[in-house]
């Protein structure tokens, strides 16, 4: 990665750091120019931070599943499955023992990392098909048990609630350029941990192992610990993003954390280049919004729900068949 | 006692749709190592086509029945051609991501074009005989349609005649060979292009009719074809992945490990004991429970 | 480089402007404007979208009935309408959506109780309305001041089946709970268990089933095994009607009851002729209501051409309510935090039968959380095909 402090880099990082302040002045330039008078169908300032938001912790979520579907090159349909323990931990901890986010997070992240090990344990010599179809059932004998389950998630219904928000010395971040920093914050430092992954030893064993995992073997690399490495991290990942959703949603429940999200944050990765890290941001980037973006616009809005799944898998598909290094384009 | 007896015909019923959604898995799979993860899609499209045959178009059942297995048939031949094929040679997880695509599309279309509401065969429409007031009553007071009964049947029937197919006729032995070596197959002077097609054809088939019975037995829906799809996949799994006798017994177990598990266990786990199951085989003995060794599963 | 600058120079320009103080809600008047917004959010879309469509409708009436008697005040009632799918993580950006659009005075909605419970922290902060016409869950307007719903609660509706069976079906002496797997389901379960205890009804067996599950068989047959007297369906009617179809080939021939979510004409289509005799509880029914009720159910019939449900009773009223509340309290000179404001005070101010506002589905009052106080429950029966209200209701709990 070589940065240099070019002006569209320059501005790029202004946009980025400035941009709650932006949005919120867009709100006030359209407020200004409508007077009330008109509608004129303009979303408001929190509302695209919230968008903003979403969008980056999919593209959070995206990076984490890139490592393994990615690096390793193994197909992972159960990713949700840590966002869920993620969640779950921090939403837990925070609501019902009152601890302060600031602990939970860290103890979602382990969690995470913990599970993820757990489940890599049997499946290390398992490759291609029979890993995705384990993975899958993992993430869906979860989300049951969190169905199931009341004596662990409590509540009549099956729901986290009230989780509080993060404070520190009496402040507390519950606005929407809160929770835009706080996401900006853990992103930046997931990004630059997996770049520093993917361009160090552990980066180039995990490529090798993807390429040809008998090969890898008997050029002397530990298959089944660097393997180990990529479930972890990659599951202390999806920890982080359930921990942060805890608080940014105040409630959660299981339908937060269905197949289809596995299946959504698969789209992102493989939309924006299997392997590729920029190209995950850009594909949770698009993907992630892209609801948002056509709700209002949408002719027909009321079918769009289903259209979305629908457009999505033709995505697939066709990335698949034209593009199957994804729109970035870099070498699968 | 009699609970138990129930139960075992409750869990056969729900086996032998298992199997016959199961086989249209374990064929493809055995052929181009592929899990077709739209197959539940195509069962699904079956069902609606049918009743789509039937109360839009007022044709009867009899016909529709058939007419729905062709055009399925079609839509799977399509979908290898359209999707599946142009990848045969790309990496694996390529073609595995397509066939995400695929039912997610599918499931998707289905939704737009009927909407999530669940819908029902009207009886005026059917034969008599699958009315379920139409039943062999059993002690206890249950009842067994013959809707029941004819699902186990043709479940058999059309397991013995797969079976019949693929050891005793040409294309059988066609189909044996690619699985084995689809290079060799192909150096043999095989059209394995063909024969992956005629898979397509009999596994889609064979998905319809079992989405007409249980758009009988039970109802229609958008997501019918996912939920029975993956305990027909772990049951097409637990007999051994590309072994069609072995997928009809593992549908069995599946069914009744499902009906077991729901009423003597816990409910809320039942659609979770498919998934244990699947993942207790794939973890323990990936070959299956009638699967040949051969050592290397991937 | 100079078209980065001037990029620069604009990104700085919008950015100090989003710096001022954050004064939009409080101090900019609003116009004087010939339109009131009111949103709708509910899920139009996914598997719940069969009563989005009847909420819709039932909007869409109340919506057009006042328009052309005037308006409110002389001011046009605009509806929108939001989908949030049926889903939590889309109903929290709709309401965010909602919330800050400044020319949405209040909001009907949602209509799942996971929606209604996330847009919840999104519109206390933006301080504006939430006034539910269909969620039940018990947590909904706890430690909110805007929240409302104008039905009751999963707690009361499942004491109340408890008791209905326990005081009006005396031969019925032992019941099973069939319950749908998911938060409305278990939720009304367990106040239904808790009852059920509490009086001392008999309760055999307590199974629960996976929505989108559709062979129910394995279940009834050993609820069948414990041979109860009554069987509880908690669940949504899809399933309740398939349920009471393969129960009836089971074998069973126990008396089926249900609560609202099974109120739809969906659950008779897919149930057939097993439905026969079930009995369901519902906010409301137009079998035992007044001729203001029986008048609406006219009209929405002559709009739509299809019978009003349950829920587009309760909606239409919803919608009433709102715009009760405008008429009383809407001041075009003041700020729309101030407007929004003014609904939510008079809505907390409806709080004795007296002040309650008494619309087609009865008579609406709340307590301090927001929940609605005293609003019946009906009995109703599908008698030959049709619901139809039960002979006795009960009108008294303990």
């Amino acid at each position: 990665m070589k940065n240099k402090l070019t002006p569209k880099n320059i501005l790029f990082g202004l946009l980025v750091c400035c941009l709650p302040l932006l949005m919120y002045g867009v709100d006030r330039i359209a407020l200004f120019l409508s007077g009330y008078d008109i509608y004129l169908g303009l979303p408001s300032g929190d509302y695209m931070l919230r968008i903003i938001v979403r969008a980056c912790l999919y593209m959070l979520l995206a990076i984490g599943l890139n490592i393994v579907c990615g690096f390793t090159g193994l197909l992972d349909l159960g990713y949700v499955g840590f966002y869920l323990i993620g969640g779950y931990t921090a939403g837990l901890l925070m609501a019902r023992l009152g601890v302060t986010y600031w602990v939970a997070l860290p103890l979602a992240v382990l969690n995470g990392a913990l599970w993820g090990l757990l489940r890599g344990a049997p499946t290390l010599r398992l490759t291609g098909d029979y890993f995705a179809i384990v993975t899958f059932g993992f993430a869906e004998l979860l989300f049951r048990i969190v169905k199931n389950e009341q004596w662990l998630i409590g509540g009549p219904n099956g729901l986290v609630r009230d989780i509080p928000p993060p404070a520190i010395f009496g402040l507390t971040f519950n606005q929407n350029w809160h929770n835009y920093y706080h996401i900006l914050i853990l992103l930046a430092f997931v990004v630059f941990i997996t770049y520093r992954l993917e361009n160090s030893r552990v980066g180039r064993a995990w490529v090798a192992i993807r390429e040809d995992e008998q090969a890898a073997e008997s050029m002397g690399i530990n298959v089944s610990r660097y393997k180990s490495l990529a479930f972890a991290v990659s599951a202390a990942i999806g920890g982080l993003g359930g921990a942060f959703i805890a608080q940014f949603q105040v409630n959660i429940s299981a339908p937060f954390f269905e197949f289809w999200e596995s299946i959504l944050i698969l789209c992102m990765v493989v939309l924006g280049g299997m392997g590729s890290i920029r190209g995950a941001m850009i594909g949770a980037a698009i993907l992630g919004s892209l609801g948002e973006i056509l709700r209002p616009g949408f002719i027909v809005p009321y079918q769009f729900g289903n259209a979305r799944y629908l457009i999505f898998g033709i995505i697939l598909i066709l990335l698949m068949r034209f593009r199957p290094g994804g729109l970035i384009l870099k070498k699968a | 006692m009699a609970q138990f007896l129930e139960q075992i015909i409750n869990g056969l019923v729900l086996g032998g749709i298992y199997a016959l959604i199961a086989v249209g898995y374990t064929m493809v799979y055995g052929i181009i190592q592929l899990i077709n993860f739209a197959h539940g899609e195509i069962f699904m499209f079956g069902a609606y086509i049918a009743l789509m045959l039937i109360t839009v178009f007022g044709v009867p059942f009899w016909v529709a029945l058939p007419l729905s297995m062709v055009l399925c048939a079609v839509l799977g031949m399509l979908m290898d051609l359209i999707a599946y094929r142009p990848l045969r040679d790309a990496p694996r997880l390529s073609a595995l991501i397509t066939a995400i695509g695929m039912s997610l599309a599918l499931q998707n279309l289905a939704r737009m074009i009927w909407s999530a509401r669940p819908r029902q065969f009207p009886d005026e429409t059917l034969p008599t005989i699958f009315l379920s007031q139409n039943a062999i009553s059993l002690p206890g007071g249950a009842t067994l349609p013959y809707r029941d009964v004819f699902i186990i049947l043709l479940a058999l029937v059309l397991m013995v005649a797969l079976n019949r197919l693929i050891y005793l006729t040409k294309i059988g032995k066609a189909m044996r060979a690619c699985a084995q070596n689809s290079v060799a197959a192909n150096l043999m002077g095989i059209r394995t292009n063909r024969v992956i097609a005629i898979t397509f054809i009999i596994g889609s088939a064979l998905g319809a009719v079992a989405g007409v019975m249980v758009g009988l037995r039970e109802v229609v829906t958008p997501t019918m074809g996912y939920y029975k799809g993956v305990a027909a996949f772990a049951a097409a799994v637990l007999g051994g992945i590309g072994n069609i006798t072995g997928a009809m017994l593992g549908g069995i177990i599946i069914g009744l490990a499902e009906v077991f598990g729901a009423g003597y266990i816990s409910s809320g786990y039942r659609l979770a004991i498919a998934y244990i199951i699947m993942i207790a085989v794939i973890v323990i003995r990936p070959s299956g429970l009638f699967g040949k060794s051969t050592g290397k599963r991937a | 480089m100079r078209n980065w600058l001037i990029g620069l120079l604009i990104v700085g320009f919008v950015s100090v402007l989003g710096c001022q103080p954050q004064d939009k809600n409080t101090s900019e008047t609003q116009k004087a404007q010939k339109e009131l917004k009111v949103a709708v959010a509910a899920p139009f879309t996914g598997n719940a979208a069969a009563f989005g469509e009847m909420i819709k409708r039932g909007a869409e009436l109340k919506e057009k009935e006042i328009n052309e008697a005037g308006g409110i005040n002389g001011m046009k009632l605009t509806l929108l309408f939001e989908d949030d799918a049926g889903k939590d993580a889309e109903a929290s950006l709709v309401a965010e959506r909602i919330a800050n659009n400044l020319q949405i005075l209040a909001v009907v909605g949602h209509f799942n109780s996971s929606c209604s419970l996330a847009g919840k922290p999104i519109y206390q902060r933006a301080g504006i309305v939430e006034l539910s016409p269909g969620s039940t869950n018990v947590t909904v307007c706890e430690g909110s001041d805007w929240t409302f719903r104008n039905l009751y609660r999963d707690d009361f509706q499942g004491k109340f089946i408890a008791q209905y069976i326990k005081k009006i079906l005396t031969d019925l002496e032992s019941v099973a709970v069939f319950f749908d797997n998911d938060d409305y389901g278990r939720g009304l379960r367990n106040a239904f268990v808790a009852e059920a205890e509490r009086i001392g009804l008999n309760l055999v067996a307590s199974e629960a089933y996976d929505r989108d599950n559709t062979d129910f068989k394995a279940q009834l047959t050993s609820i069948k095994a414990k041979g109860p007297d009554a069987i509880f369906i908690s669940g949504l009617y899809s399933e309740a009607g398939l349920i009471v179809k393969q129960a009836r080939e089971t074998g069973i021939t126990a008396q089926f009851f249900g609560a609202d979510g099974v109120d739809s004409p969906d659950f008779l289509t897919i149930a057939g002729s097993s439905a026969e005799g079930t009995y369901l509880t519902t906010p409301f029914t137009f079998g035992a209501a007044d001729a203001k009720a029986q008048q609406m159910a006219a009209n929405f019939e002559n709009l739509h051409g299809v019978a009003p449900d349950t829920w587009a009773a309760l909606t239409y009223d919803a919608v009433g309510m709102i715009a009760d509340a405008l008429e009383k309290t809407y001041n075009s000179e003041a700020s729309v935090a101030d407007n929004r404001k003014a609904i939510r005070d008079h809505l907390a101010s409806l709080d004795t039968p007296e002040e309650g506002y008494n619309g087609v589905t009865g008579l609406t009052y709340f307590d301090l959380n927001g929940d609605t106080v005293n609003k019946p429950a009906y009995v109703k029966i599908v008698k030959d095909g049709q619901f139809t209200a039960a002979d006795q209701q009960l009108r008294e709990l303990d």
